[in-house]
């Protein structure tokens, strides 16, 4: 049956053609060769030396034009909605984490937040070749001594004349080795905490930086995840993105765009493991029947659907405020918390109905298992969601509106 | 030049599930372009990319096709055009080809038919000839490349890949040419233009609009029954001796039988 009929209220006719082109692009060029990229990873690193698969998907998906799939065409996207961007890491997460996580980096975090804070000389200099794939992006927030209590970062960026000089180290950045821009948030006034923050759009090609790939990894074998290393790396002042001080607001701001992704994917996942899992129970027969007929292997699968229906229906509520113009942080981190969790236990769940061919990567289900589990902590740990949610209803705590907000979706604009 | 992409919307495959008296069950199917279609299409937007006018899909069944017709539309072509009817229901590929044809001679100025070599339901690559037919014009089956089409001239050259050679054929314009997957690499939907295409109904003639009777429609053969395949005979293990004699006494086996 079609998981994803019924949802006339937030999808269009032009989503459903966007989901069909997806799904046949993650289906005919990435599905066949998934399970030796997954394994390459793991055998061999994600260094950029394994990764030479990478770049020849990446191009496609620029040329298609997912890259920039819900910026305005004038900035070279395909002028979709917001919506767009969940039906297009829906369908690549489907088939694997790792396209999906290049749509939450170069998409969600760094291209919408340029989108959001840039100047329209950054928007015309990064925003434009980033949406069309030109140029890939990574975030920069994490450090080896700093993740949720972002605020403890060591990064920092000193002004020197028209320039800042940034130091440090981040880590776990995706496509560390293959972005050609990040945007690094580093401390421009270390005695101010969270309003001692800065973000700015880092070019590889400056001098002192540098990267190293991360190994032995559980899951998203197929990417690329890494360490930056940045020595003295003379940034231009006009690359600072925002305001100097307004580095941490945008670097949350980012994680609203970043986890709608997020969210969006874990759906597809959750949608991949039901998948899966009725097309073994159906085939596979014990005492005489198919698995699918014992109640406990069914009640394995209704809990899925009823995690893939949450999980899509929230999702596609933070789609929707998106398309608004509403703040919606308290419904993206709820989606990212749901979602996520439940593509754990739904992938969990899938590797039980397989039994134990699901235990081996003779099919796809442990690999949604490895995929899944990162996503519980990156962008957002589960028990952080949680507090979230919590101080939100006690109203303890509020959004107060930003200088500036994600720009509301209009057609007409996007399209001219 | 207008060059004409028939288009049939089929099951996919793998989400074909059968019904206890061995029909096919509606429910749940997943409908795509006909897999040889979508390479008839890809090949008409790329002779229409060169020679301009108009590339039209046209397409027979229930308007529940008109999403894989835009599809065809964001890829790139550029008209669409929709036979449905409930007197099309049922019809077999020789009353869909009078009803396309119908339409074909109704549109005008059509100079080159292109569709794919069979649909993957029916499977049985007659709706080409049969097309052909009807309309008194060439047909050229089974192409692998097209290498020119001529609007001035009215003229196409196309390689037929039959069994054991590549048979290079010209012929007048207007044909019905009919293309296998060696063809092309169709392209995927453009999203720019997914967000146009998403608003078209295209247009919709009925059996009237084509001055098509029951009688033109009414299948030549009829189904009596339905019996499930014969179940496959007991195969036979060739043991005794090493591998290698097991190899040789294997390919006795098979040429004896003329397997090969």
């Amino acid at each position: 049956m079609d998981f994803t009929a019924g949802y006339s209220m937030f999808l269009s006719a032009e989503h459903e053609l966007l989901r069909r082109t997806v799904r046949d692009f993650a289906e005919k060029e990435v599905a066949p060769h998934i399970r030796a990229w997954d394994r390459s990873g793991a055998e061999h690193g994600e260094g950029p030396e394994t990764r030479s698969h990478l770049m020849p998907i990446l191009k496609r998906m620029g040329e298609l034009g997912l890259l920039g799939i819900c910026l305005p065409q004038k900035y070279g996207g395909a002028g979709m909605d917001y919506l767009a961007l969940a039906v297009v890491c829906e369908e690549l997460e489907r088939v694997d984490s790792s396209l999906r996580v290049v749509m939450s980096v170069h998409t969600g975090l760094s291209s919408l937040s340029i989108f959001q804070w840039g100047t329209e000389e950054q928007k015309q200099r990064y925003l434009v070749p980033q949406a069309k794939g030109e140029l890939l992006a990574g975030y920069c927030l994490t450090e080896p001594n700093s993740g949720t209590d972002a605020v403890a970062m060591e990064t920092t960026a000193r002004r020197d004349g028209d320039d800042y000089i940034l130091n440090g180290e981040k880590i776990w950045i995706s496509l560390a080795d293959i972005a050609d821009t990040f945007l690094v948030i580093a401390k421009t006034d270390p005695e101010k905490g969270s309003r001692g923050i800065s973000a700015f759009i880092v070019e590889r090609s400056m001098a002192g930086f540098s990267s190293y790939p991360l190994h032995g990894k559980l899951g998203v074998r197929a990417g690329n995840t890494g360490g930056v290393v940045l020595q003295d790396v003379r940034v231009p002042a006009a690359n600072r993105l925002g305001e100097e001080g307004e580095g941490f607001k945008i670097a949350m701001a980012a994680l609203d765009n970043g986890r709608y992704t997020v969210a969006a994917g874990a759906t597809g996942l959750i949608q991949a493991s039901l998948d899966a899992s009725l097309t073994y129970a159906q085939e596979r027969h014990t005492f005489g029947v198919p698995i699918a007929d014992h109640q406990l292997v069914k009640r394995m699968i209704s809990h899925m659907v009823r995690k893939l229906d949450t999980s899509r229906l929230l999702v596609y509520r933070a789609g929707w405020m998106k398309n608004q113009g509403t703040r919606n942080t308290r419904e993206t981190t709820l989606a990212k918390w749901h979602a996520t969790v439940s593509s754990f236990e739904s992938a969990d769940d899938a590797i039980q109905i397989h039994g134990a061919y699901g235990y081996s990567d003779e099919y796809p289900v442990e690999r949604y298992l490895r995929n899944a589990r990162g996503a519980i902590i990156y962008e957002g740990t589960r028990e952080l969601q949680e507090l979230l949610q919590a101080d939100f209803a006690l109203g303890k705590r509020i959004n107060p509106p930003l200088r500036r907000e994600l720009p509301a979706y209009n057609a007409s604009e996007w399209e001219s | 030049m207008h060059i004409v992409v028939c288009m049939k919307q089929v099951p996919r495959d793998n989400s074909v599930k059968l019904n206890a008296d061995l029909s096919i069950n509606a429910d749940g199917i997943e409908k795509i372009i006909n897999l040889f279609d979508e390479y008839a299409v890809e090949e008409g937007i790329a002779w229409n990319e060169k020679h301009g006018g108009k590339l039209t899909i046209l397409s027979l069944g229930s308007p529940e096709w008109t999403e894989q017709i835009r599809r065809a539309l964001a890829m790139g072509a550029t008209d669409s055009l929709l036979l449905s009817d409930p007197a099309f229901a049922g019809v077999d590929t020789l009353g869909a080809a009078r009803a396309v044809a119908a339409a074909i001679r109704k549109l005008g100025d059509v100079d080159l038919v292109l569709t794919g070599r069979n649909s993957t339901d029916d499977e049985s690559g007659a709706f080409a000839p049969a097309l052909a037919r009807n309309l008194g014009w060439p047909q050229i089956t089974y192409v692998g490349k097209i290498q020119d089409v001529d609007p001035a001239a009215k003229k196409i050259i196309a390689e037929r890949n039959l069994e054991t050679v590549i048979e290079t054929v010209a012929s007048p314009l207007p044909a019905v040419v009919s293309v296998i997957k060696d063809i092309n690499h169709p392209r995927y939907p453009s999203l720019l233009k997914i967000k146009r295409v998403a608003k078209i109904n295209p247009p919709v003639w009925s059996a009237t609009d084509l001055g098509i009777s029951a009688a033109d429609l009414a299948p030549a053969a009829t189904l009596s029954t339905r019996a499930p395949a014969p179940p496959r005979p007991k195969g036979e293990m060739i043991s005794g001796g090493d591998a290698a004699a097991k190899v040789s006494a294997l390919v006795d086996k098979l040429l004896e039988n003329q397997v090969i």
